[in-house]
């Protein structure tokens, strides 16, 4: 049986709230994921997320669980920006971030989001 | 006389610890050119009348006067705030980005400073001349950045310089040690911001203890991972500034789709099989 859990944000249309998420978390996602039930989260009412919410949401399952448990959760209705919070977090649970440089002498890695206006 | 709010924010959260300890603040020689000051309420947190009157005009489309911060309710207010008083519903990505920063900066005080006195933000939207940008500041007279991460990271004790660069490398929490964080926190929170601030060709200030970091604005939306390697300005300050101050600028013309930030952070995750994970988007 799956269990199906509403995603509601406090400003409407952006879930911040860590403390929420955290709740989600302990009373209704580990619970179900722990006896193998599928789990749909759906953001239907939220259109962007912190990275902190979405950490909170779901950062501990993926670590414990690693990638199987991703055949177990269902994203729905997530709009692009959700899409891209939900993949960072996914990422760096699984795999960290990037290799760190030294705070004072490191290696770098670079990356480049688009503007709207190019100003190159 | 225009004053940024990073200034603001920090003479609020000054005025309110030197309060919280029984002092009075006075102040000498105000003008009306303080008018600003006033109308962004830096007085009612320092507890100083300025004697003159100020003519209050709507706030919706300029700014966000100085909020004192101690509960996430607060946090949610302003960020509600953030959206009727600066009229970003015309362009829903720059609000996200400006209500995203704000929300990460301010659960970043509540979690890891331990001010007494919570935290003190105000943002301002200059719309009319040159660059339209969005100026956020967030001040706190805290432990500061050092002291919070010396519990897990002992190498930055006492060392502030050390201690910001760390603070705004991704993974870095003063939870615990590690790069995945914890359950609640990532450490990803500063670093996000900042690379906010930079892909939109704002500038990103960070300063704790006796240490200020400035991430200058570019032309270029390329993010470095390590704050040092970036086009930035490092001060050693004279006056020791117990707490932390987070300010930042973000160009609202140059928002672009606010996921490509996060796709471009994803892209620099290793992933050994380099294929793309099975989530399921439904």
């Amino acid at each position: 049986m799956t269990t199906r859990i509403k995603i509601v944000s406090g400003t409407p249309g952006f879930a911040e709230d860590k403390d929420a998420a955290r709740a989600i978390r302990v009373k209704k996602l580990l619970p179900a994921l722990s006896e193998g039930k599928p789990v749909i989260l759906d953001f239907r009412q939220v259109r962007y997320a912190t990275q902190s919410y979405i950490h909170a949401l779901v950062g501990e399952v993926i670590k414990r669980y690693g990638e199987p448990v991703l055949d177990l959760i269902s994203f729905k209705n997530c709009s692009p920006q959700l899409q891209s919070v939900i993949s960072l977090v996914v990422d760096y649970s699984l795999s960290g971030f990037p290799q760190q440089p030294s705070v004072s002498n490191g290696s770098t890695t670079a990356t480049e989001p688009k503007q709207r206006n190019s100003r190159k | 006389m225009h004053t940024e709010p990073f200034a603001l924010t920090m003479a609020a959260a000054w005025g309110a610890r030197c309060r919280g300890q029984g002092l009075k603040v006075s102040l000498k020689n105000l003008t009306s050119r303080a008018k600003y000051a006033a109308r962004m309420k830096l007085f009612e947190f320092l507890g100083v009348d300025p004697h003159f009157v100020i003519q209050e005009h709507e706030e919706a489309g300029r700014f966000v006067p100085i909020r004192n911060i101690r509960t996430p309710a607060d946090i949610r207010s302003v960020i509600a705030d953030v959206s009727v008083l600066l009229h970003l519903d015309h362009d829903q990505e720059a609000l996200a980005a400006v209500q995203y920063c704000v929300s990460e900066l301010l659960r970043n005080v509540l979690e890891h400073s331990q001010s007494p006195d919570g935290g003190f933000v105000c943002a301002h939207y200059y719309s009319k001349s040159g660059l339209k940008r969005v100026s956020i500041a967030i001040a706190d007279c805290g432990q500061g950045i050092a002291a919070h991460l010396a519990a897990t990271y002992p190498d930055v004790r006492g060392d502030d310089e050390q201690a910001l660069a760390l603070a705004m490398l991704p993974g870095i929490t003063g939870a615990r040690p590690g790069l995945y964080g914890t359950s609640e926190n990532a450490g990803a929170g500063l670093f996000i911001t900042r690379c906010i601030a930079k892909g939109s060709g704002g500038y990103f200030f960070l300063m704790s203890g006796r240490a200020a970091y400035r991430l200058r604005r570019s032309r270029t939306a390329k993010i470095l991972v390590d704050p040092m390697e970036e086009n930035h300005d490092l001060w050693r300050v004279r006056s020791n500034w117990q707490g932390t101050v987070v300010a930042m600028e973000i160009p609202i013309d140059n928002i672009a789709d606010f996921q490509e930030y996060f796709k471009s952070i994803s892209d620099q995750i290793p992933r050994p099989d380099r294929k793309h994970r099975k989530i399921q988007f439904t």
